[in-house]
C-alpha cells in the first residue's frame, strides 16, 4: 500500500535517520487506536522534543526543514480542515485558528516552530501545556493533512526558512519586509 | 435572622450603621413592595424596610477571612474609616506582584496581621506580613501543578479564590488537586487528587470552608467532564462525599430528603432520563462558582454549569441537573431541592453564578431568599427553604427569551435565537458568558441595594457537531462577540439593583466589561474595577464617582477591605486581566496581562520604617 502516508514516513526516515528523533517512526505505533487520545504525559513512545528546536544549543539537523509531502495541496488542506474540526482541534485553537484555550495558529509566533516538520512533531507528540499526542490516534497521512491546514492559516513557515526562523529571521513580518516601523516608513517614502 | 444579635462591634470603630441595621431588622415587616410595583426613586429610599442578611460566621470586622467575607455571600464590610467624605484621598501604599500571567480572579484574605494570596497557575501561595513596611512575604508555597492543566482550562488558567480554616490555607490547583497549607509555616499539610486532569478536569473555583468541611467542585464544562461537588475533611483532606450533577439519583445524592417544589423535578433518575442514552456521564454540570451556606437551615447552595456538549442538537431533553441550583445538606450532601434556570441550555449560559442569601421583604413578609444573577440575564429571587421562584427579572438586555413563564417556571424561548448546526445565528444576547459571569456582587443592608458588574454584549453563533474525545473540548460553539449597541457600543456597565423591586436603582455605562467582584462598606462606598484597569469608588446611595485609579492591567479580581495591625482601614484588589474578559482582545484600550496586587489607604498612609508597628486598635481582636 503506497499511500502518501507511507511515502511521507519513508521520506522522513530517510532524511533523518530513525535515531535523530523518534517521531519519524510513527508507523511503529504500539498503542491501540481506541479513539481516546492520550495527553503528552501519558505518551509511552520515543523521546519527544529534539532540543535543537527550542533551546538553541543543538545544531539543527535536516529534520525541521523537511517539506510536507502534500506540499500546499488544496485537497490536503481541505481534508486537514475537516480533521481539525472532527478531532476537536478547533475547540482549543479556534475554528479559523485564531486561538482560545490553545495558542493561535494563524500568527507568526511559534513556540515549537511553524515549519511543516515542526508542526507535525507538535501534533504527533503533544506539547506540555495540554496539547494531546495525536500520534496515538491518527495515521501519518492525516497528521500531514492537519499540518497542511495549519500551515495554510497564515503563519506557516516555509521549510527552507525553518532554520533561520529559529533565530527569528526569515519569517513572519520580517519575511514580508516590515521589520520595524521606521523601515516601513522609509520604504514608503522611497516610492 | 440573627443579624441584630450577632453583628460584631469593634470598639472605637463602631459605625452608626450597626444601629441602622438593627432598625432594618425590627422594622423589616413594614416593607411590603409587591414584585410588580415600580422601583422607588433611589434618591428617596428609606434606610429600613429593605433586605438584610446573616453575617455568620461573624469574623472580626477588620479581617477578611473568606472570599465573600460571610457565608451569605454579601461582600459587605462594616468598616467605615474610609467613607464618602474621604475616599477621594485614597492612594497606593504598597503593591505585590506574583509574576503569574493569567487572570487574577481571587480576593486576598486577611487574618490578623497577615495577608494570604494565591497566584493563578502555577498557584503559588504567599503570606504577606502586614506589620512591616511593604508587607514582605513571610513564606511562599509552590505546589508545582502539572503544566498540562493550562491547556485543559477553558477560560484561562485562573483561580477564583482560596479559603482559610483550621489553621490552614486551602485551595484548588488547576490540575484538579486540593491542597492545604499550614498558615504559620507555609508547609503542605495535605493534598488530595480530585480528578484526572488529562481527561479535561481542572479546578478553578474557590474552596469553601464551613466548620470541619471543605467544599470544592470541578471545572470543565467545555470538556465533557462529569460535574461534581465534594466535601473534604479539613483535617485530613479525605473526601467525605461527592455529588454529581448528572447521572443516577445515587450519583447525584438524590434520596428521600429531596423535595423539589416543581413537578418537572420529581421522578427517578432524572439526571439520566432527561438525556439521550449514554450522554449523561459527559454531560458536565461542573461546579466552578461560589458556594454559600445558611447556618440555620444547614444547607449549602451552589450552581451547576452548562450541559455538554455545548451543541444542543446533540442532546435533546432538559439535561438535568445542568444550569441549575442545588440546595444540599451541608453534612451529608443529600439534595434537598433543585431548580433549573435554563433547561436544555442552548447557549452555554450555565447556572454557576453565586447565590446571595438575603432576607427580603417580598409580598408583604420577610422571606429567606436566594438572589441569583444568572448568566441568562434573569435576576432570580428564590425561597431558599423550598426553591420557590419569587421573582425573575431581566437585569440587562437579552433576546433569547420572550419572558418568564410563571406556569412552567422556566423562561420562554425565542425560537429565532436558537442555534443551528452549520448555520450562523446573529446577534444573540447575551453571549455564552452571559450579561454577568462569575464575578460576585455585594449587598448593603444600609441601602438595600445589590452592586454588580455586568456586560453589555451579544454573539454571532455557529454550532458544529462534536465527538467526545477525552481531554479535548466537547464544545462545538463558534462565536464572535460584540456590543449590544453595535460597533462602537459599550461592552459593560455597573448596576445598583433593588432586589425587592426587581429593577435597577441606577446604572453606570462602562466602555469595557465589568468582571470584577464588588464590595460595599458601612462608609457607603462601593468598589469595583473595569477590565481596562480602572479601580473605582462610588457613593453607594447614588452612584456618584468619588475616586478612581488606573492600575497596570485590567481588574477581574475581587476587592477586599480590612484593618491593618496599625488600626487603619485599607482596600486591596488584584489587577491582572484574563479569563472571559479576553473576549475583548484586540479592542483599542484593552490592557496587557499583569500580576499586581494593589493596596490603598487614605493619603497612602500606613506602616512605615520610621513609625514601625502601631498598637492594635481598641477592641479589635488581634
Amino acid at each position: 500500500m503506497k499511500t502518501p502516508a507511507v511515502v511521507a514516513i519513508a521520506l522522513t526516515a530517510g532524511a533523518l535517520g530513525a535515531s535523530a528523533s523518534g517521531w519519524v517512526v510513527s508507523h511503529e505505533r504500539s498503542a491501540p487506536r481506541d479513539g481516546v487520545v492520550s495527553t503528552n504525559t501519558g505518551y509511552q513512545g520515543p523521546a519527544s522534543v529534539a532540543l535543537g528546536d527550542i533551546a538553541g544549543g543543538a545544531v539543527p539537523t535536516g529534520a525541521i526543514d523537511l517539506p510536507n509531502p502534500y506540499g500546499d495541496s488544496s485537497a490536503a488542506v481541505a481534508d486537514g480542515k475537516r480533521l481539525f474540526t472532527a478531532m476537536n482541534c478547533a475547540g482549543c485553537h479556534g475554528y479559523s485558528g485564531g486561538g482560545g484555550m490553545g495558542p493561535p495558529l494563524n500568527d507568526h509566533y511559534w513556540r515549537y516552530g511553524g515549519a511543516p516538520a515542526q508542526i507535525y512533531k507538535s501534533i504527533y507528540e503533544g506539547r506540555p501545556k495540554g496539547m494531546p499526542a495525536w500520534g496515538h490516534a491518527l495515521p501519518a497521512d492525516q497528521l500531514w493533512k492537519l499540518t497542511a491546514f495549519v500551515s495554510s492559516l497564515g503563519g506557516g513557515v516555509e521549510p527552507q526558512d525553518a532554520v533561520a526562523a529559529l533565530r527569528g529571521d526569515g519569517t513572519g513580518a520580517a519575511k514580508e519586509g516590515i521589520t520595524i516601523p521606521g523601515e516601513a516608513a522609509r520604504a514608503a517614502n522611497d516610492e | 435572622m440573627k443579624i441584630g444579635s450577632t453583628i460584631q462591634t469593634k470598639g472605637a470603630f463602631l459605625p452608626a450603621s450597626v444601629a441602622i441595621v438593627a432598625c432594618a431588622l425590627v422594622l423589616s415587616s413594614c416593607s411590603d413592595k409587591q414584585a410588580s410595583s415600580p422601583a422607588p426613586n433611589a434618591s428617596v429610599r428609606r434606610d429600613f424596610g429593605h433586605g438584610t442578611f446573616n453575617p455568620a460566621p461573624n469574623s472580626a470586622p477588620g479581617d477578611w477571612t473568606s472570599q465573600a467575607r460571610d457565608y451569605a455571600n454579601s461582600r459587605y464590610s462594616s468598616l467605615d474609616q474610609i467613607n464618602t467624605t474621604n475616599v477621594s484621598q485614597l492612594k497606593t501604599i504598597w503593591t505585590f506582584s506574583d509574576g503569574a500571567q493569567y487572570g487574577h480572579e481571587g480576593a486576598p484574605l486577611v487574618v490578623g496581621s497577615t495577608m494570604y494570596t494565591v497566584s493563578p497557575f502555577p498557584n503559588r501561595a504567599y503570606a504577606l506580613d502586614l506589620t512591616k513596611p511593604g508587607a514582605p512575604a513571610k513564606w511562599q508555597f509552590d505546589p508545582n501543578p502539572a503544566p498540562m492543566a493550562i491547556g485543559k482550562a477553558c477560560c484561562d488558567a485562573v483561580l477564583r479564590g482560596w479559603a482559610i480554616g483550621d489553621g490552614k490555607l486551602i485551595y484548588n490547583l488547576l490540575d484538579a488537586h486540593t491542597v492545604a497549607v499550614d498558615l504559620k509555616t507555609g508547609k503542605e499539610v495535605w493534598r488530595t487528587a480530585m480528578a484526572d486532569v488529562s481527561r479535561g478536569v481542572t479546578m478553578t473555583m474557590s474552596a469553601f470552608v464551613v466548620g470541619g468541611k471543605v467544599y470544592v467542585g470541578n471545572s470543565g464544562g467545555e470538556m465533557g467532564v462529569s460535574g461534581w461537588i465534594s466535601a473534604l475533611d479539613i483535617h485530613s483532606g479525605k473526601q467525605l462525599w461527592r455529588a454529581y450533577s448528572t447521572g443516577s439519583d445515587k450519583d447525584a445524592l438524590i434520596g428521600p430528603r429531596f423535595k423539589p417544589l416543581y413537578p418537572q423535578y420529581r421522578g427517578k433518575d432524572l439526571g439520566l432520563t432527561s438525556w439521550p442514552a449514554g450522554m449523561a456521564p459527559q454531560g458536565t454540570g461542573a461546579v466552578w462558582g461560589f458556594i454559600s451556606y445558611d447556618p440555620d437551615l444547614n444547607l449549602i447552595y451552589y450552581g451547576t454549569s452548562n450541559p455538554g456538549p455545548r451543541v444542543p442538537a446533540q442532546r435533546p431533553g432538559d439535561n438535568l441537573w445542568t444550569s441549575s441550583v442545588f440546595a444540599r445538606d451541608a453534612d451529608t450532601g443529600e439534595a434537598v431541592w433543585a431548580y433549573q434556570f435554563t433547561p436544555h441550555d442552548q447557549w452555554d449560559y450555565d447556572g454557576v453564578n453565586e447565590m446571595m442569601l438575603l432576607d427580603l421583604p417580598i409580598g408583604g413578609r420577610m422571606r429567606k431568599t436566594i438572589v441569583h444573577f444568572d448568566r441568562n440575564t434573569y435576576a432570580y429571587v428564590l425561597d431558599r427553604q423550598t426553591g420557590e421562584v419569587l421573582k425573575a427579572d431581566n437585569f440587562a438586555p437579552q433576546n433569547w427569551s420572550a419572558g418568564f413563564d410563571w406556569k412552567t417556571m422556566r423562561p420562554k424561548i425565542n425560537p429565532v435565537k436558537e442555534p443551528k448546526v452549520g448555520g450562523k445565528v446573529e446577534h444573540i444576547c447575551p453571549p455564552d458568558i452571559g450579561q454577568k459571569d462569575w464575578e460576585p456582587p455585594s449587598f448593603s443592608p444600609r441601602t438595600g441595594l445589590i452592586y454588580v458588574g455586568i456586560f453589555n454584549i451579544c454573539m454571532d453563533l455557529t454550532d458544529h457537531k462534536v465527538s467526545y474525545i477525552a481531554g479535548t473540548p466537547y464544545d462545538g460553539m463558534e462565536m464572535t462577540r460584540h456590543s449590544v449597541d453595535g460597533k462602537d457600543g459599550d461592552w459593560g456597565a455597573f448596576l445598583a439593583w433593588d432586589p425587592v423591586a426587581g429593577k435597577a436603582a441606577w446604572r453606570i455605562p462602562e466602555t469595557f466589561m465589568v468582571m470584577s467582584g464588588t464590595i460595599v462598606t458601612a462608609g457607603d462606598v462601593v468598589f469595583y474595577g473595569t477590565t481596562d484597569g480602572w479601580f473605582k469608588a462610588l457613593n453607594a446611595r447614588n452612584g456618584k464617582l468619588l475616586w478612581q485609579q488606573k492600575l497596570s492591567s485590567g481588574v477581574i479580581g475581587q476587592p477586599i477591605t480590612y484593618l491593618g495591625p496599625d488600626g487603619r482601614q485599607y482596600v486591596a484588589v488584584a489587577s491582572g486581566v484574563g479569563g472571559a474578559a479576553m473576549v475583548q482582545k484586540g479592542r483599542p484600550g484593552m490592557p496587557a496581562r499583569g500580576s499586581t496586587l494593589y493596596v490603598f489607604s487614605i493619603d497612602g498612609a500606613g506602616v512605615t520604617a520610621a513609625t514601625g508597628v502601631a498598637a492594635p486598635p481598641t477592641g479589635a481582636s488581634r
